[in-house]
């Protein structure tokens, strides 16, 4: 492999790490809030408790969509100046906004919400889980606005040798990005619903002593995947004719662009019959103990299906960075030697790969040990009373 | 126009430094102290706010200077290296050392915090030289007092935060005595951001590009400032949360 290869896969392994943990993040963020509303509504301890249990693997499954961002984000620079050089006027936009209006504000949120429990007012608190899916909804359209550019340079021409900002309307009514967004946001909540799911029917086929708990959480989880499917599918179809007129031989001159997206579809539309079934017989799938290995074996599919996802649009335009204007290979920062692309290689995908299973074993770990001992909105207990027992 | 976003800029840099650099220091003197789960939770609800202003740092660069953005971040390629690498090694540790119980866990992790801020300390060293053109060195040497300077700031913000406790020994605990020593962590950027910002100006993206940026950024800027001030109101005080 040479510079340019290294270069390439190094951002889709980090690309993909991210967006593995930053789709479940997204889903899982409304989810979290409805039920820390629910709970601030009725005062119920039940509805505390399911939203530090779903809570704690929200945040969990958080911190590596944090740290896979960084590394992303510096990415850009690092590995393709040519980009920056060529259209940074334009692609830089979205990417600063997306920093300073949504994830700044995410952030902060973020820690007031997880340090703040027991310490803020109620509904101060909940406010804060609210702002964190606004601010993390808003990430993802800014996100998706840089990515519609690469897919359809909307809203800039040409001066000189570089590309202009013209048009910031155009690049935000970009046609790639109009239903490509939903389509994101959906998948999101069908992962967050998967999991749900998964999670439940486990504690439930195991005989848990929490059967209400994960009774309501699965309920929650097979309505979540139900909607989440749907509206991808949906909104992955009302993509088409628009990809057909910006990128015309989108599927047919990438092999693999073709393959991502076919596997995906076919992900897809199995997930989305399947969660109709299961709606239907959401009464009952509770006490089916016979299902319940079914539905933790659905778990892992619509993670394979966002990667496919992934693949089937960044593929689709290459060998294009930004679609007709920029080649990946023009893209790559001049000079970039094999030594250095190797180390930043090694370094990130090898930390970064291992923190993601590090990770993923943390949060099969609390769905396994349940909702009884959660850290995340524990009562602080005083240093002396400990120091007594 | 320039003038306004190279401001935000600066803002940024010298905010990060003032911020992230006591959670930096606080990692730095984890080995020399006994009382490593207080330290942790002292930082703990300051993070996540304070480490954002890198990520925004790093956001205006690209949208407002963009080619310095790719310029800059090529350049210094192996040191950029270094300082994302040790800033998620930093912060796997503070999310993962309580996540499962067992000494051998926690104290490998926590070993992870102060690895991480050590190496983000250095590298900002490698990072400062390499912009300003000093030779590799230096940026060693000069990694070394950052690092000195942050574990300064984070000693003064545990005598802070903590007060009545033994942490942090004689070191001054008023809010003065913290704004002093955010000021010290500041100064190894301020200096050569002043020399270098005539470079960074010429550097700034078309003005349509940068009014794009302030009529979406600037009205949202109360919003963050409010957020900050708000995880300092809250935080300062209390009980140390035993989350991170």
């Amino acid at each position: 492999m040479d510079v340019l290869d290294l270069a390439r896969l190094q951002f889709a392994v980090t690309g993909s790490l991210h967006f593995l943990f930053v789709a479940l993040t997204l889903g899982l963020a409304p989810l979290v809030a409805i039920m820390n509303t629910r709970y601030v509504r009725t005062g119920n301890p039940e509805h505390e408790r399911m939203t530090r249990f779903w809570g704690q693997i929200y945040v969990t499954n958080y911190a590596l969509g944090i740290v896979t961002g960084l590394v992303m984000e510096f990415q850009f620079g690092m590995s393709w100046s040519g980009l920056s050089h060529y259209a940074g006027d334009v692609f830089g936009a979205p990417l600063a906004i997306e920093t300073l209006v949504a994830f700044f504000l995410e952030s902060t949120f973020l820690g007031l919400w997880i340090f703040g429990w027991h310490r803020l007012p109620k509904r101060l608190h909940l406010a804060c889980i609210w702002l964190v899916t606004l601010t993390a909804y808003a990430s993802a359209f800014w996100i998706m606005v840089a990515n519609s550019f690469l897919q359809n340079p909307a809203g800039a021409t040409v001066q000189g040798d570089r590309l202009a900002l013209t048009d910031f309307g155009a690049l935000l009514g970009n046609p790639t990005l109009v239903m490509a967004l939903p389509h994101v946001l959906s998948a999101g909540l069908l992962t967050a619903g998967c999991v749900v799911m998964g999670a439940s029917a486990y504690q439930l086929f195991r005989r848990t002593a929490e059967r209400a708990f994960f009774t309501t959480s699965l309920r929650i989880g097979v309505v979540t995947a139900f909607v989440g499917g749907f509206l991808t599918v949906g909104f992955g179809y009302a993509q088409f004719g628009f990809v057909e007129t910006a990128q015309p031989d989108k599927w047919s001159a990438n092999t693999l662009a073709g393959i991502g997206l076919g596997s995906m579809q076919t992900i897809g539309e199995t997930l989305q019959l399947i969660t109709f079934l299961l709606l239907a017989c959401v009464k009952w799938l509770p006490r089916w103990r016979w299902a319940q290995p079914v539905l933790m074996l659905l778990t892992p599919l619509p993670f394979i299906a966002l990667v496919l996802g992934w693949i089937a649009r960044e593929e689709g335009r290459q060998p294009w960075l930004i679609y007709g204007k920029l080649t990946v290979a023009d893209a790559l920062t001049p000079g970039l030697t094999a030594g250095q692309i190797m180390l930043s290689f090694l370094a990130f995908v090898g930390v970064l790969g291992m923190l993601a299973v590090v990770d993923y074993l943390l949060i099969a770990r609390l769905i396994r040990r349940g909702p009884a001992l959660i850290a995340l909105g524990e009562q602080p207990v005083l240093t002396l009373s400990a120091s007594r027992l | 126009m320039e003038i306004l976003w190279f401001g935000i800029l600066a803002v940024l840099l010298a905010g990060y430094f003032a911020l992230e650099g006591f959670d930096i220091g606080v990692g730095l003197l984890l080995p020399f102290t006994g009382e490593r789960d207080r330290a942790v939770g002292a930082i703990a609800p300051f993070v996540l706010a304070n480490e954002v202003w890198l990520v925004a740092l790093a956001g205006v660069l690209f949208g407002a200077f963009p080619v310095l953005e790719g310029e800059v971040l090529s350049g210094l390629y192996p040191v950029v290296v270094g300082l994302l690498v040790s800033w998620v090694v930093r912060d796997a540790g503070l999310w993962f050392r309580r996540r499962l119980d067992g000494s051998g866990w926690r104290s490998f992790w926590t070993g992870a915090v102060a690895a991480g801020s050590l190496g983000l300390a250095l590298s900002w060293g490698g990072v400062i030289a390499g912009i300003t053109g000093a030779p590799a060195l230096l940026g060693v040497a000069y990694g070394v007092v950052v690092a000195l300077v942050f574990a300064f700031h984070g000693w003064t913000f545990l005598a802070w935060r903590l007060p009545g406790e033994a942490v942090a020994q004689g070191a001054s605990r008023t809010g003065r005595g913290l704004a002093l020593s955010a000021a010290v962590a500041v100064a190894p950027v301020v200096a050569p951001l002043a020399v270098l910002a005539s470079d960074v100006l010429g550097e700034a993206a078309p003005s349509a590009t940068l009014s794009v940026l302030s009529l979406m950024v600037l009205p949202v800027v109360p919003l963050m400032v409010g957020a900050q001030i708000w995880v300092w109101r809250v935080f300062r005080r209390g009980a140390v949360p035993t989350f991170f």
